[in-house]
């Protein structure tokens, strides 16, 4: 019997179903990063807004790299749902541990993946996940550099408005 | 053509001559290409049988399925959703797109 499904596609479906799924938390991490910088730029965070739109197309492009990898090895990539965004934060330091708080969850969920394909003997899709394995650690490192500074700067007084203007040096 | 997998109500085989799939329903079988399989795959896994024991959810236990874009529609009740959902698993096994496969035949 000709293997006309494997000729057809060059990953397991497993891998599939867990790469759709990480399609949808980077869409979901695009909007949050997007609901976060309408929440800086409503309260005078004018850098740290143009902060939060930059991540939110990172996102998205990961998202994409995630959409063609699908493509270019004929699986099925699903257009995602994106749905419960929040918009409510109690301040610029909450913005940022949510920030944080989120890229440890996409951090996990990437190290999941590769552990499931590394067991399932795919060995493409593993390879395909080391790019965003150290993708997370830098973004992580930049989140947890900017709490830091928070730290440092204090939010007393004048402190908020220069932490807003620190983060422009987390702007590439 | 192959036989694949056969459920209770449904046999997939493929056809090497063609490099695609045929699924037979019962009352009509149905050309697939292996896009359309998944596709067929995605939509049978996001069902959620659980919603056929709730009146509110899925008051009347049925799933209306569509299938190769838009060619065909199929009214399948809960018996036929579970056995829809063990042919697809089984199936997928034995083309060897499934890891759960060779994990258990090694
Ligand atoms: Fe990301
Ligand atoms: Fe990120």
């Amino acid at each position: 019997m000709k293997d006309i499904a494997r000729q057809s596609m060059s990953i397991k479906v497993e891998s599939m179903d867990l790469l759709n799924g990480q399609i949808k938390i980077e869409a979901h991490a695009s909007a949050t990063y997007l609901a976060m910088a309408s929440w800086c730029e409503q309260n005078g965070f004018f850098t740290s807004a143009k902060f939060f739109f930059k991540q939110a197309e990172e996102e998205r492009e990961h998202m994409m790299k995630i959409f063609n990898f699908l493509v270019d090895t004929g699986g099925n990539p699903i257009s995602p749902e994106v749905t419960d965004i929040n918009h409510d934060y109690s301040s610029i330091t909450d913005i940022f541990e949510s920030t944080l708080e989120h890229e440890v969850k996409v951090t996990k969920s990437i190290h999941n993946i590769v552990k499931k394909a590394r067991q399932a003997g795919d060995i493409a899709t593993e390879r395909f996940l080391d790019w965003f394995v150290m993708e997370q650690v830098e973004e992580e490192n930049t989140i947890r550099d900017i709490l830091d500074m928070i730290e440092v700067t204090g939010t007393e007084g004048v402190g908020l408005q220069m932490i807003d203007n620190q983060v422009a040096n987390w702007i590439e | 053509m192959n036989v694949i997998f056969q459920s209770t109500y449904y046999t997939l085989y493929q056809a090497n001559n063609e490099r695609c799939f045929y699924l037979d329903f019962g009352q009509k079988t149905v050309r697939m290409s292996l896009c359309q399989l998944l596709s067929l795959r995605h939509k049978i896994m996001d069902i959620h049988i659980e919603d056929h024991f709730d009146g509110d959810l899925n008051s009347h236990g049925f799933e209306v399925l569509m299938l190769c874009n838009k060619e065909h529609l199929f009214i399948l009740n809960t018996l036929e959703i579970l056995d829809l959902k063990n042919l697809i698993e089984n199936g997928f096994m034995a083309i060897g797109l499934s890891a759960k496969s060779k994990v258990l035949i090694q």
